[in-house]
């Protein structure tokens, strides 16, 4: 709290002309200690924040606080965000934390503790509730002392999306629940009506993990206390080959630079059908005004390979980073963006699917919004997020070196479906770089 | 005495002046040395530690001085790199050097006609870079692209060039060549203006053909600003960024990914900037030494009194 | 050259149908920013379809237009700086006989020539504590960098042209040097200080890596927004056009002015255009 208070001096004086101009504000408007102030907010691009931007007026009227809420590409998000946290710097006041870099952002203190707001009845209402935030997904904004560096507003669940069911139904098949199968579908279904069997994103390190580990491989030996690679594997090899090929022969040309949007996009113009990703990119091909897809989208769970299903999960909060001038007026975004109503009201209004409100997912409304087509969605969503908490498989991702390691993995992935390299080649050339890197990153390995 | 006097003034003179062109040169100077001199010194300091902004203990750890440099020979995906860098260089700078003499030829005519289109030729090097590399984004993106669709109507099935291992590098190098060569097109039409019209006459009394006087007279005159074209191209094709970073991001895999671009990424993607200043300082002094080929080249500087 | 008429015709021809050639990437971008999206993508392209300027009212009101004035500003105050320390520079190193010119000229050269991540490492580094990052004035330094070569580069050969007697008449009529260069070099250099403005503005102005690691929100300048705003809606090709249009368009018009002095510009006056 002290140093809070000291970062806020420090912080006025340096923004002196903007405090003198601030300060009537503060007398005028009484219940309204941060009217005037603009804060600055980034998250990558995702469609929670598309909808939410519509309420920043209703924010902004009860707090007098304006938002500057700008979004990136994911990759694009997580490099420029990394670089701001990394200077300690005040150009964003909130931001997300992202999933794979939450173990690296919070473990080198980049982060605000969010308990000093949270546990003080002058900046949080006891109704606000902390504890109603789902526990699985928020374990990854934590750190090793229990403290909370950010809340999230996104539970990630990986699903299947057919945004062109019709037309396996048309060939005789139903949507795919083993990798066996999922080939089989693509087979019958590829290029059919002009539409590619297989559409998804260049972010492979997300996108391939289930099937590997489906396969029987790993990333990791035992993260996150041994993060010694096992991208050489046998099974490795084989999945990345088999992966790669999935997208060659069944994705639309160009696939390998779509970047998540551009994938959703391909999906709703109806010119690839499959994609297995988290359900938030999903909900719109069922939902969203320029999807031409709304009739003849079905889900499924994630397809099981031989080893088991491991769906991806993950989730997103909103933290401050150390660095902000305006803590007091961030935590009152927070506080609005993901509280029970607001989060009620995205879900009601545009049926966003994978909100992390305990009191919001047990709702009926909550159900009943996420019937698309007839089908039951939200069960759907809750039986991935059972499957990830169950045995903790997703442990890989919030390990600190996730970042570099999972670059290796895009490039081998990418190697091998442009037949740069054979498969095992390119995941013995991925797990030399992750070891070099490692090492470089001051970790053990052992060889 | 009376002769002494002027002498003195003279000097005094002379004195004056220096101090008077010390005073104009000083502040450049100054600010030049603050604003170039000593950043290249912390970037070689940096070389020499670890430093990763996650671990911010890194920051001034000379325990090990060269483990940057150590690492960086036997970085794999940097030899790539430095071998991709190769490749893109000769390819643009042999096209540009080509094209811009073949155009320069055309040109070089009076016709006002022709002095209006040199105007015209221009406009791909005077373009932001960032346009340009926008520019090649809509044509090597098959869903709008005009290349793709005129391919598509004759009945070619081409892949998406930037995502195919075969032609991404070509695209980047046909993108470079696209943006810069008005400028070895210009050069070279200044160069050819100056070419002492008695020398054409003399060798077309003699009865030589045009391609003789194009292949006799005019390229070897012309040889000096070739050579000078081409490394200030070599330098500037060292920096290459904008295309890579919007059309490829250094892939398929690491197809496309030139040193430049594999540093930026290992210090702003990952925080490795004490390995990335290595590689930055090797860069730099390779910049060093062909800017003082130029120099030697065209002899600026060096005052023959 | 004395050509016959039917080459003559030839080559005229040729000219014209290699300069659209050369020219149609550039007009494609031009005119998809008058496009709507399903325009964009209908094959094949209509000659003649209703223009819109949507795009350019979209972009103008997200934060590009805070950008753009960032863009203004930086390169603005970029060439004036760099005028004002660099000109009387040029100018001595052009009249003063001095051993350590040819290092003078190798230094110059080379921290214009540097790749600009040598300069972004350190400089992220200090501004880091400085907080320059994301500012300004952080922009407008580092963009001295290759501004300040840039004055001197070009001003220098252009005063190696102007004979000495000019001043050292000005000098045996009671001027002090400083008279001299004022009242008599500078007014001189009226066409050559304008290039050179010019210059420094383009340079400043097209610039993308720095502005790319060195501003976040507050600084962003318009190439930077531009990308952002392609990362984000990679779909919205209108007005990425529309935006890479209103970024080229100062560049277009300035450049034509200048269009005899871009060679000695970007060569130092190795050669003069």
């Amino acid at each position: 709290m002290t140093d809070l208070r000291r970062r806020t001096i420090l912080g006025g004086a340096l923004g002196a002309p903007f405090a003198t101009l601030a300060a009537p504000a503060v007398q005028a408007q009484g219940g309204k200690p941060y009217a005037g102030t603009t804060i600055n907010a980034s998250c990558f691009q995702t469609t929670y924040f598309t909808y939410l931007k519509d309420y920043f007026p209703q924010f902004t009227e009860k707090t007098g606080i304006k938002v500057n809420f700008t979004m990136q590409a994911f990759p694009v998000y997580n490099q420029r965000t990394d670089l701001e946290l990394s200077t300690k710097g005040s150009a964003v006041d909130v931001c997300n934390v992202t999933f794979i870099y939450s173990g690296r952002w919070i473990g080198a203190g980049w982060f605000t503790n969010l308990d000093t707001f949270t546990t003080d009845r002058k900046y949080t209402p006891a109704e606000w509730e902390p504890e109603d935030f789902a526990g699985g997904p928020q374990s990854a904004m934590k750190n090793g002392k229990g403290q909370t560096f950010g809340f999230t507003w996104e539970a990630g669940a990986m699903i299947l999306g057919a945004s062109r069911a019709d037309l396996i139904d048309k060939a005789g098949l139903k949507l795919p629940t083993t990798f066996d199968e999922l080939i089989k579908v693509c087979d019958a279904v590829h290029n059919k009506d002009n539409v590619a069997a297989f559409t998804a994103d260049k972010l492979h390190h997300w996108n391939w993990i289930p099937y590997l580990m489906g396969s029987g491989g790993a990333v990791f030996k035992a993260p996150p206390d041994n993060l010694t690679p096992t991208l050489a594997t046998p099974e490795a090899a084989a999945s990345a080959e088999w992966y790669a090929n999935l997208l060659m022969k069944y994705g639309p040309d160009g696939l390998l630079s779509y970047s998540d949007d551009q994938s959703m996009r391909s999906q709703m113009s109806g010119r690839a059908n499959i994609r297995t990703q988290a359900i938030t990119w999903m909900v719109p091909l069922a939902k969203h005004a320029e999807s031409t897809v709304q009739k003849t989208v079905r889900y499924g769970l994630m397809p099981a390979g031989p080893k088991g299903n491991f769906p991806g999960s993950n989730s997103h909060g909103l933290g401050i980073p150390t660095g902000s001038k305006k803590k007091e007026a961030a935590w009152e975004f927070i506080k609005w963006a993901l509280s029970k109503e607001t989060v009620a009201m995205v879900v009601k209004d545009h049926g966003y699917p994978s909100v992390c409100r305990m009191s919001v997912i047990k709702s009926p409304e909550f159900k009943q919004v996420l019937t698309l087509n007839g089908q039951d969605v939200a069960a759907l969503f809750l039986e991935v997020l059972q499957l990830g908490g169950k045995t903790g498989y997703m442990k890989y991702r919030t390990v600190p070196v996730y970042p570099q390691v999972g670059d290796k993995i895009n490039k081998a992935i990418e190697k091998i479906a442009t037949k740069q390299q054979a498969a095992p080649e390119a995941m013995k050339q991925a797990q030399a770089e992750a070891v070099q890197d490692l090492q470089k990153a001051g970790i053990k390995v052992d060889l | 005495m009376t002769s002494s006097r002027p002498a003195g003034q003279a000097a005094g003179f002379a004195l004056a002046q220096r101090r008077f062109f010390a005073f104009c040169v000083a502040p450049s100077l100054a600010v030049l040395a603050i604003i170039t001199l000593l950043p290249s010194l912390y970037l070689l300091a940096t070389s020499f530690t670890p430093l990763n902004l996650t671990r911010p203990e890194t920051a001034w750890d000379f325990s090990h001085p060269l483990v940057s440099y150590r690492q960086l020979v036997v970085d794999e995906r940097l030899a790539n790199s430095v071998w991709v860098q190769i490749k893109l260089s000769f390819w643009t700078v042999s096209l540009q050097l080509l094209i811009g003499v073949g155009l320069a030829l055309l040109l070089n005519v009076k016709s006002r006609l022709l002095e209006a289109l040199r105007t015209v030729f221009l406009i791909p090097m005077v373009l932001p870079p960032i346009v340009v590399a926008i520019i090649w984004k809509v044509i090597y993106t098959p869903d709008i692209s005009p290349m793709h669709g005129i391919f598509r109507t004759i009945g070619w099935n081409v892949p998406a060039l930037i995502t195919n291992p075969d032609w991404a590098l070509t695209s980047i190098v046909i993108a470079d060549t696209w943006e810069w060569f008005p400028f070895t097109m210009l050069m070279v039409l200044a160069a050819l203006q100056m070419l002492p019209q008695e020398l054409l006459d003399a060798a077309k009394v003699d009865g030589a053909s045009p391609w003789q006087l194009t292949r006799h007279v005019t390229l070897p005159f012309i040889q000096g600003v070739l050579l000078v074209a081409g490394l200030f191209r070599l330098i500037d094709s060292i920096k290459a960024f904008p295309l890579i970073y919007i059309l490829t991001d250094g892939g398929p895999g690491s197809l496309t990914e030139v040193t430049n671009y594999y540093s930026f990424l290992q210090a702003f993607n990952f925080s490795y900037l004490g390995f990335s200043s290595a590689i930055t300082v090797v860069l730099l002094a390779a910049t060093v030494v062909l800017s003082w080929i130029i120099i030697r080249a065209v002899g600026w500087g060096v005052r023959v009194d | 050259m004395s050509t016959r008429k039917s080459d003559r015709f030839l080559m005229q021809a040729l000219a014209i149908v290699l300069a659209l050639l050369a020219l149609s990437p550039f007009l494609w971008l031009l005119v998809m920013s008058f496009k709507t999206n399903a325009e964009i993508f209908h094959w094949p392209p209509r000659l003649f379809f209703p223009p819109t300027l949507d795009n350019y009212a979209a972009l103008w009101t997200t934060d590009f237009r805070g950008s753009f004035a960032n863009s203004l500003i930086v390169s603005v105050v970029s060439t004036v700086l760099s005028l004002l320390i660099g000109v009387p520079a040029a100018y001595a190193l052009s009249r003063w006989q001095t051993r350590s010119g040819a290092t003078i000229t190798l230094w110059i050269l080379a921290s214009r020539m540097a790749p600009p991540i040598a300069f972004t490492i350190p400089y992220f580094l200090v501004y880091r504590y400085l907080e320059l990052l994301d500012t300004l004035t952080g922009l407008i330094v580092i963009y001295l960098t290759f501004n300040l070569s840039l004055v001197i580069w070009m001003m220098r050969p252009f005063y190696d042209q102007l004979p000495r007697a000019l001043e050292e008449a000005a000098w045996i009529d009671g001027a002090t040097m400083w008279q001299g260069f004022t009242r008599i070099i500078l007014p001189l250099s009226g066409p050559g200080l304008a290039a050179t403005a010019i210059l420094c503005f383009l340079f400043a102005w097209n610039d993308f890596f720095f502005a790319l690691i060195l501003t976040r929100t507050e600084a962003m300048t318009a190439p930077v927004a531009v990308v952002n705003f392609m990362n984000y809606e990679g779909w919205e090709w209108g007005r990425i056009a529309a935006g890479g249009t209103m970024i080229m368009l100062p560049v277009l018009v300035f450049s034509f002015v200048v269009r005899r002095y871009l060679v000695s510009g970007l060569t130092g006056g190795a050669i003069k255009g």
